[in-house]
């Protein structure tokens, strides 16, 4: 399975860390010439949407198109017909990553993410998406599978909660498939966290070792 | 008479008639002097002109001849010494050869003989040597040669006698160390000896003879390089002393006051070290001293080697012929003493360098080639200047030393070269420091100045911190549910967390520090100032009050968490206003009163809620609403009683509250009757109608 890296398109765009509260305005220096030369038709990125999320999508369709479109400098809309979200640039893109984080955005909110946390991904340059599967880490058949999943969320989600808040990551459980969306460092203590559920071990002793390198990574910053 | 016969030796052309000296050993005294009678007269003749002696004289051998024979009987006669199988000598027809090897054959026995008695006398302890008196004894005697020459055979046996008595233990040992030595080279040398022994002998005599005459330094007319008249006198002298004592002592006994060797007994002390020489090796300083005329010390040059002839020529002798040695063995210690002596006192030089020879050979090997020129100082310079120059090329263009060919293996250089030489390398490590006296004074300078401010270097007790597990839990607390904040807003926080840090580091302290003294101080104005002062409101303490049980906090995953543990009492029943709760006994009218009038409210708002939602429900859903209202319930009996599924009860006197038993069913009687009566009534309305119902068929 390839996670979904969030990397951006162009290769010699220098990010900043955190753009945090101000959509900070990088212009790599081929952007200028790419403005240049843009002329035409520009990029355009559908994103499918599965049926059991086409109602979520209408419910909190301005509240995903409101950023897009404002911060982002972008056009979006839903074809009815393919049921695709497109997204497309403009004259007014100045950002030629935004249309990479628009479109990861709603990727996002499709696999089932809330908006509020898809939204990290437009605002931060260094959050990524991984996508795995439970029989990936062991091969589950049937009930062995179901108590996997079972053991995941916990009871009422705790255990799925608890991970998420120490590793400040979102966790999505659909079924066989998990979703992380964080950054790096996090993902990856949270993958560890979820595959140790998959292979058995009690929640208890997975809150001990994430509580561990957390509390470790924490302190390195 | 030995000194005769041996001059006549030398003057004969020498190996005429070979007189062997133990010849004249003889046991018979009496005999023995009339045989030198004989002798002496024979050889005085012969001596008294010895110019005859350039030809061969016939006569005069056969004389020597008989005399030796003569001699020989003698000898052999007495049973002093046995051995030789020949009980005389032949001399008829006999050639030389022949009658020296009869000879020979006696001496072989005679010889065995004689080294015997002289070890036996050599360890005898009591024998000894005195120097003086003996010389003095001996002296005494020197008047006539007749006596010397009657005495000499005396003195012979006696010398040897004495000789062996009188001598050291030193000297016992130097003839017993001779002896092992003559007899190493009697054997290592044996032919050689057998034909330069007597020469050398004879030479040596010769010189021991001329160096005892040249110790008295006289110079008379007969003097020439080998023979000195002076030296023979002295030794003459001495001999003639001994004779003298001989004559006067038996024998056997022991002469304790004859000293044969007083002058050169310390010498004879001395250790001789002398190497053995081969006679085959013996060059012309072996025999003779340096040929010079004037200085009698001078020619006593002590060659080892010519010490070490005369010592092997001596024990030759020795074996031989021992008691005729004795003169010459005395004589020719003496000689050796003075040579030994002499060589302490010879001067050696020290001979140039080879190398500086070679070096001043090509120097001058050099410089000969304008010998004659003169070079100015220019010139001179000019030619060591090209010297170094070339010298200096030849270097260069030579192979170069190991130390400059640049990386080189162990291999390549010699063994251990590297030891001697000095090797300069960078040192990785810092080096110990080296110390000397200035480094301990200046610790002792710091030490003590220490000691002074009384700084110490206390170990401080460290103290590891020790985290309580709690703390360390409360530090990350796991959040078991569904975070309220979204992902962006938790980045959101950290970020600003990490940049106001800064921020607030650098404001607060002063600013707080100046808040802090000015709040101070405008308290205190007030107070001085303002009577009608209001206190400031006191910060309203924002407390955190979470409810939730302890044992939630403390424990990280929660298992179970009930509402009822949360909630307190009041929470969950309000209080009575009154404050306690009373019974229906201990309220008063006022308290009934209320409570009736809360009951009455309760039930009003009920009832009106309750009409409300019927009405809401008759308008959304009439159906239901039927079924719910009085009203309608009224209808509905009224229609089912109509229809006849349902009949009404008359209720006849059911309101009164029926106290006995007997009213009860007096009741009853006239219910059933009231039933009987409408019954029959019925009857007779339904045999009209006639209409069959289910009802009434169900039984």
């Amino acid at each position: 399975m390839n996670p979904l890296k969030n990397t951006p398109s162009c290769p010699n765009q220098e990010c900043e860390g955190y753009n945090l509260l101000n959509l900070k305005k990088i212009i790599p220096w081929y952007n200028l010439s790419r403005n240049i030369i843009w002329v035409g038709k520009g990029e355009l990125r559908k994103i499918p949407v599965p049926a059991n999320r086409y109602t979520p999508l209408k419910e909190s369709w301005m509240k995903i198109f409101t950023p897009i479109v404002e911060h982002l400098q972008l056009q979006i809309r839903f074809n009815l017909k393919t049921r695709n979200v497109e997204i497309k640039t403009c004259q007014e893109t100045k950002d030629l990553s935004a249309l990479t984080k628009a479109a990861d955005f709603v990727k996002a909110f499709i696999l089932g993410f809330q908006v509020e946390d898809a939204l990290a991904l437009i605002r931060l340059d260094d959050l990524f998406l991984e996508s795995f599967e439970v029989t990936d880490v062991k091969p589950l058949k049937g009930d062995h599978l179901s108590r996997a999943i079972g053991r995941i969320a916990g009871k009422g989600g705790k255990t799925k909660f608890t991970i998420e808040n120490v590793t400040r990551t979102r966790i999505v459980l659909a079924d066989a498939k998990i979703h992380i969306l964080g950054s790096f460092q996090n993902i990856k203590m949270a993958r560890t966290a979820i595959c140790n559920l998959i292979l058995g071990s009690p929640p208890s002793k997975v809150y001990g070792n994430i509580r561990a390198v957390a509390s470790r990574a924490a302190e390195r910053f | 008479m030995v000194r005769f016969m041996r001059r006549e030796w030398f003057g004969s052309g020498g190996g005429m008639v070979r007189f062997r000296r133990r010849e004249w050993f003889s046991s018979g005294r009496g005999m023995v002097r009339f045989m030198r009678r004989e002798w002496f007269g024979v050889a005085g003749a012969a001596a008294a002109r010895p110019e005859c002696f350039l030809s061969v004289q016939d006569g005069l051998a056969a004389d020597f001849r008989a005399m030796t024979k003569t001699l020989y009987d003698l000898n052999k006669g007495s049973n002093i010494v046995r051995g030789g199988p020949l009980k005389e000598l032949v001399i008829e027809n006999f050639d030389e050869e022949q009658i020296w090897q009869q000879l020979e054959l006696r001496n072989n026995a005679v010889l065995d003989f004689f080294k015997k008695s002289i070890a036996k006398d050599a360890e005898d302890e009591d024998l000894c040597l005195f120097s003086d008196q003996e010389e003095d004894g001996s002296d005494a005697e020197t008047n006539s040669d007749k006596e010397l020459e009657d005495n000499i055979m005396e003195d012979e046996t006696e010398q040897i006698n004495v000789h062996t008595k009188d001598k050291d233990k030193t000297k016992a040992k130097e003839k017993q160390s001779k002896l092992s030595k003559s007899l190493m080279q009697k054997y290592s040398d044996e032919d050689s000896d057998i034909d330069f022994d007597i020469e050398a002998l004879e030479q040596q005599a010769k010189t021991a003879k001329e160096t005892t005459l040249r110790k008295k330094g006289r110079k008379s007319v007969v003097d020439d390089k080998f023979f000195k008249l002076a030296e023979m006198e002295t030794f003459l002298e001495h001999a003639e002393k001994e004779d003298k004592e001989e004559e006067d002592d038996d024998d056997d006994d022991i002469n304790y006051f004859e000293d044969i060797i007083s002058d050169y007994e310390e010498d004879s002390e001395e250790a001789k070290v002398k190497p053995i020489k081969s006679s085959r090796d013996m060059t012309y300083e072996d025999f003779f001293d340096s040929v010079d005329d004037d200085d009698g010390d001078d020619d006593l040059v002590a060659n080892d080697a010519e010490k070490n002839q005369e010592e092997e020529a001596d024990s030759a002798i020795e074996e031989q012929n021992e008691e005729s040695m004795s003169e010459f063995e005395d004589v020719d210690e003496m000689v050796e003493h003075a040579r030994s002596k002499e060589a302490s006192k010879k001067v050696t030089f020290s001979l140039p360098d080879d190398s500086e020879t070679e070096h001043v050979t090509e120097e001058q090997l050099e410089k000969d080639i304008n010998p004659s020129e003169i070079k100015s100082s220019f010139e001179k310079r000019q030619e060591k200047m090209s010297k170094k120059i070339k010298s200096l090329e030849d270097a260069l263009l030579e192979e170069k030393p190991w130390q400059l060919k640049g990386e080189v293996t162990g291999q390549k250089r010699p063994e251990n070269s590297l030891l001697e030489e000095t090797v300069l390398f960078d040192h990785a490590v810092r080096m110990a420091p080296v110390i000397t006296e200035e480094t301990t004074f200046q610790l002792e300078d710091i030490i003590k100045q220490r000691i002074l401010d009384e700084a110490w270097d206390d170990v401080v007790p460290k103290e590891k911190p020790k985290e309580e597990a709690f703390e360390y839990k409360k530090r990350i607390s796991l959040d078991h549910e569904k975070s309220k904040l979204s992902l962006a807003e938790i980045y959101e926080q950290e970020y600003m967390k990490l940049h106001q840090q800064k921020t607030e580091e650098e404001e607060n302290p002063e600013h707080k520090e100046i808040q802090e003294m000015m709040d101070s101080l405008f308290q205190k104005l007030d107070a001085l100032c303002n009577f009608h002062f209001t206190p400031k409101p006191p910060v309203p303490e924002v407390k955190i009050v979470s409810n939730l049980p302890a044992i939630s906090m403390e424990e990280v995953a929660p298992v179970a968490v009930s509402d009822a543990a949360l909630l307190a009492p009041e929470e969950i029943k309000k209080k009575n206003k009154a404050g306690d709760v009373k019974t229906d006994a201990e309220k008063t009218p006022t308290d009934k009163k209320r409570e009736l009038r809360r009951k009455k409210l309760r039930k009003r708002m009920r009832r009106r809620e309750k009409e409300k939602r019927e009405k809401l429900l008759e308008k959304m859903k009439p159906e239901q609403g039927t079924k719910l209202s009085k009203k309608a319930a009224a209808a509905k009996l009224k229609r089912l009683t109509k229809e006849g599924k349902a009949s009404l009860l008359k209720d006849e006197g059911k309101d009164k509250a029926l106290k006995s038993s007997q009213a009860f069913f007096s009741q009853l009687q006239d219910q059933v009757r009231m039933q009987i009566k409408d019954a029959t009534k019925l009857k007779k309305k339904q045999k009209k109608e006639k209409a069959i119902s289910v009802q009434k068929l169900k039984l």
